[in-house]
């Protein structure tokens, strides 16, 4: 028992290996936190879906009912009435959650609008709208 | 003789066994993105597919004794889940959360008493859970 206790010999390989496995096992593991990270970030692009319920010509402003259908929450990132981007009061939608979005623009009357609403993941929803007469 | 010194050296050989282990922890990575992928984005073309199949109109908008009724008919596959109504005129458009469930081939009949319908020209409209319209125009 002593002589056991005394000898040195095999201490290197066990610390080796220990080593090792501990290399490994980290290795592994920033392996499984990528790939947890590409794909949560697939899952996010691919499971948004937004849709325009109502768009309202209020004086000044329009205001779009939006409502989230897809499987994870969205942020409105930019709104572009005619293609030119509009400020908007921010919008962030969890699932099955819906709300106003309004945007100050000052439209004329019986007139076709090209309204683009674009969320922070690059989802595009566009139509175009009549203003009143 | 030879199969059997072939056989020992093979076994005690340890060259290329941690390449061996690469590959495969490399396949499980890929075959588990992969997978993961493939299966989210059926489920999503899933939804895409009830979306198209779903197919609901406004059949009736009528004044009732105290507030109104809305028919509803659905003419598709799927049973339609209503979560959204609106009631339009040029002053004012409002919003009602609804809860409308409509079997596939069904007629359902709906009645608000809070909802009086506007007088001129309005549209009626209903939003399905799967982001669907169904619109009605009305005087």
């Amino acid at each position: 028992m002593r002589k056991l206790l005394r000898s040195r010999r095999g201490v290197t390989p066990v610390l080796g290996s220990l080593l090792m496995t501990v290399i490994a096992v980290a290795g592994m593991s920033i392996a499984i936190t990528a790939t947890y990270v590409i794909t949560d970030g697939l899952h996010d692009n691919m499971g948004e879906r937004l849709i325009v319920e109502d768009v309202w010509f209020a004086p000044d402003q329009v205001s779009m009912y939006l409502r989230n259908v897809g499987k994870v929450s969205i942020e409105v990132a930019a709104v572009y009435v005619n293609r030119t981007d509009q400020s908007f009061t921010p919008l962030e939608l969890e699932q099955n959650k819906h709300g106003w979005l309004t945007v100050d623009y000052g439209w004329s009357v019986d007139s076709a609008y090209e309204i683009k609403v674009v969320t922070r993941r690059g989802t595009i929803v566009v139509d175009y709208y009549m203003s009143p007469s | 003789m030879l199969w059997t010194i072939t056989c020992r050296r093979l076994r005690r050989d340890r060259r290329g066994i941690s390449n061996v282990i690469v590959v495969a922890l490399s396949l499980v990575i890929i075959v588990a993105i992969a997978s993961n992928i493939v299966f989210w984005n059926y489920e999503m073309t899933q939804l895409d597919w009830e979306k198209m199949k779903e197919s609901v109109t406004i059949t009736k908008v009528e004044n009732v004794t105290s507030g109104s009724q809305f028919t509803f008919q659905n003419n598709g596959g799927l049973t339609v889940h209503l979560v959204s109504l609106w009631i339009i005129n040029s002053a004012n458009h409002q919003h009602y959360d609804i809860n409308v469930f409509v079997n596939s081939a069904e007629t359902k009949t709906y009645p608000r008493n809070d909802i009086n319908l506007p007088t001129g020209n309005y549209t009626v409209k209903v939003v399905t859970e799967r982001g669907n319209t169904a619109v009605y125009s009305g005087s």
